[in-house]
């Protein structure tokens, strides 16, 4: 575990070497791994997912550290030349299923895809889990254009070795999904910080009538909305913090997902024309939290399994206390 | 904190259930306003008489110490199980603090232990017909007896308040007056703790839009104040009405969140089970709980700093949504209820599904809390 004030420095200095190397166009996981993030996730989870997640949405980083989130999270030695298969857009399953002579997966994958050896897949057999190693040269791995190129997404389709797979405690997968759901809803909650300083700013400075629009009541009440939103996503995301629980967590990536619309539809209409264009740089944050939003279940898609837990358990807990 | 927190709860909880039958309401549902403040009284009372109504508030006053989050742990636990409205427990969150920290300390010690112990309610006196949201335009005026404020033995109110929450059952009232020039604004306001029963004073109740009698027009017509009962400062009312938020805005507002989940779990125990059920009810909840998060994040942050400001106007925004959210989900999941359905429950569901839409008002209001944020908190400048 490290200090409050180690903490402090690490937020500032990750933040900035991440934010150096998107500008120099630099391989950010090799900025990462020199940044000591595969130590430091071993050493203190959540610090390291809180810290490198925020300063990746901030920057607008592509990165893979996610893999090494799940890695982690299951059990599996850390490194580059392993990847991991998140489960398919806007589905939180494991991506992969063997039921008898059909055994294959589907899923999403990161940057590293393009660049490691093996896959690590997840799969459900009907009555347990396991975890299966697949050769990247064994799948097929096509680039994910879709609406944000540059996020080093990954279509793997892949068939699934029947036998010699490691059980995977049912446990170990909701912990799993669990981080990388709070990893998600971290970088969204850095892109969307990041976002809202850029409409505050533009409104600062923007003028229209004789003044900056930030006078327009219009204009603040909006802003002001996007800061709520965003504010509270922080309270969410500590509270899944101190009260680590695959509820808390799938209820940070809602709140993610909820913020980072209200962030992305105000803030856009703040910037108007400019931010329409691909001269301003909220386009990027835009298609970035679009590609994002849908891992490991859209808002939507979680509040709705929520939704239907509360009404079978006819209960609604409270899951923090003061 | 946290440990000795969920120690107290845990504490509590076993005590609050094993006191089950005596403390639940003695009314059948829904209930009238004199039902429901006649039930917080009596709860009070017990809950005084066992000590847990002084945990959480200091000695001087009666208390018997320890943090202020167990007085919220306290309205949290009761509104939970419907033994009070939390709406009427939590006053006592808006108006002791404030005695605490303006009134003269015998003034405090003698007078919080009574509204602690259920034997008093008090009320609110800021609104005035002219300022709403303009609070600082207020108008109802106090001038020294004899016309020298620094030996004055009384103070000569006139004026009207209006929409003074339980004024006409209070004892007495925090009240603003203006005493010094009519455009002094906040720097010319004075609070009084004023007793109801003095003569001069008419109060006139108001039907509010769930039929209840819950607010009130109060007029001051010559009411004379004893000097002592001067909060704070002469012209120092604006800070004693802004001490009002830290607990309006930390320990009420968890209050109203237990409340809050608790009436989603009513409407979960009786809505259909279907896809549409699911959204409806899934939002509201996560909205909850970003409001839960948020405010549980506010009240630690006080523990340890001892103060927050314009940044609970987020808080407040959360907890207004949240209300709406969560009785809107009642609208649209019992069709009827709230509209045509005339039995106990349907009475139930609409007083308190038209009550929730003065969430964005009363506190200062939606508009109010983003001019703030957007001012204070995104430092976006003056609007003007
Ligand atoms: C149930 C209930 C209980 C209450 N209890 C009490 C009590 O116990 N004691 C007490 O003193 N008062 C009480 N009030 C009064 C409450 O504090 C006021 O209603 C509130 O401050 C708003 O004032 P107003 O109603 O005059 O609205 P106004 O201030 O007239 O506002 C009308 C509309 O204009 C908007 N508006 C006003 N100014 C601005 C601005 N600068 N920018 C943008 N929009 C603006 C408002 O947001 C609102 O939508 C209570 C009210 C309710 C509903």
């Amino acid at each position: 575990m490290i200090t409050a004030n180690e903490r402090a420095a690490m937020t500032e200095s990750v933040g900035a070497a991440i934010a150096d190397a998107v500008a120099r166009s630099a391989n950010v996981d090799a900025t990462l791994a020199e940044l000591g993030w595969r130590e430091l996730l071993a050493d203190d989870p959540d610090a390291a997912v809180e810290i490198v997640f925020t300063a990746l949405g901030s920057a607008n980083a592509t990165a893979s550290a996610l893999d090494d989130v799940l890695a982690a999270t299951l059990g599996f030695e850390l490194g580059a030349d392993l990847a991991i298969l998140l489960p398919n857009f806007a589905s939180w399953a494991p991506p992969g299923r063997i039921d008898g002579s059909h055994s294959h997966a589907h899923g999403i994958a990161t940057c590293r895809a393009a660049t490691a050896a093996e896959i690590l897949v997840a799969c459900d057999n009907e009555s347990a889990l396991n975890t299966s190693m697949v050769s990247v040269a064994a799948a097929e791995v096509t680039v994910v254009r879709g609406v944000d190129p540059d996020a080093g997404l990954h279509f793997v389709r892949c068939p699934i070795e029947t036998k010699g797979g490691r059980p995977l405690d049912p446990a170990a997968w909701q912990s799993a999904l669990a981080l990388g759901r709070r990893a998600v809803a971290y970088q969204i909650a850095g892109a969307c910080r990041t976002v809202l300083n850029l409409a505050r700013t533009h409104a600062l400075d923007r003028m229209q009538f004789g003044r900056p629009i930030a006078r327009f009541q219009a204009v603040r009440h909006k802003l002001a909305e996007v800061l709520v939103a965003v504010e509270s996503l922080d309270a969410a995301l500590a509270a899944a913090g101190d009260t680590p629980s695959p509820e808390t967590a799938a209820l940070a990536k809602a709140i993610a997902g909820r913020t980072a619309y209200t962030t992305a539809k105000h803030c856009q209409q703040v910037l108007a024309g400019i931010g329409f264009t691909t001269e301003h740089q909220f386009h990027r944050y835009l298609k970035r939290i679009l590609a994002f939003e849908g891992l490991f279940g859209s808002a939507d898609a979680i509040t709705h399994d929520i939704g239907h837990r509360l009404l079978a358990e006819r209960r609604v807990p409270t899951l923090i206390e003061l | 904190m946290s440990a000795e927190l969920a120690a107290y709860r845990g504490e509590l909880r076993a005590w609050l259930e094993a006191h089950r039958e005596e403390l639940a309401p003695r009314y059948a549902l829904p209930g009238t306003l004199d039902d429901h403040v006649a039930q917080m009284q009596r709860v009070k009372a017990i809950l005084f008489d066992a000590g847990w109504m002084q945990r959480g508030w200091p000695e001087r006053v009666g208390g018997s110490g320890g943090p202020p989050m167990l007085r919220t742990e306290l309205g949290a636990n009761l509104a939970a199980r419907d033994f009070v409205d939390s709406g009427l427990f939590s006053l006592i969150e808006v108006l002791a603090p404030t005695l605490i920290d303006f009134a003269r300390p015998e003034l405090a010690a003698e007078a919080v232990p009574k509204l602690l112990s259920g034997a008093e309610l008090w009320c609110q006196g800021f609104s005035e017909p002219d300022s709403g949201s303009d609070l600082a335009s207020l108008r109802c005026r106090a001038v020294p007896e004899g016309g020298n404020a620094a030996t004055a033995a009384r103070w000569i109110i006139n004026g009207q308040k209006v929409w003074t929450s339980l004024a006409q059952f209070s004892q007495r009232c925090v009240l603003l007056t203006r005493t010094g020039p009519a455009d002094s604004r906040h720097r010319g306001i004075t609070a009084f703790f004023v007793d109801m029963d003095t003569p001069g004073i008419t109060v006139r109740p108001i039907e509010m839009i769930n039929g209840e009698l819950e607010f009130a027009e109060v007029f001051f017509e010559d009411v004379a104040v004893p000097a002592e009962r001067m909060l704070g400062e002469l012209n120092g009312g604006w800070a004693v009405a802004m001490s009002i938020l830290p607990y309006e805005r930390s320990s009420c507002f968890w209050q109203r969140i237990a409340y809050l989940y608790r009436r989603l779990e009513r409407l979960v125990e009786i809505a259909p089970q279907d896809d549409r059920a699911a959204e409806v009810v899934g939002n509201a909840y996560v909205q909850l709980h970003a409001l839960r998060a948020r405010s549980r994040a506010t009240q630690h942050r006080l523990a340890a700093t001892g103060a927050i400001g314009a940044e609970t106007s987020i808080d407040k925004v959360l907890v207004a949504a949240g209300e709406q959210a969560v009785f809107d989900a009642v609208h649209r999941l019992l069709p009827g209820m709230v509209e045509i359905e005339d039995s106990a429950a349907g009475e139930t569901w609409r007083g308190e599904y038209l009550y929730s839409r003065a969430a964005t008002i009363y506190g200062g209001t939606a508009e109010v809390q983003r001019n703030i944020i957007a001012r204070r908190l995104l430092d976006l400048g003056s609007d003007e």
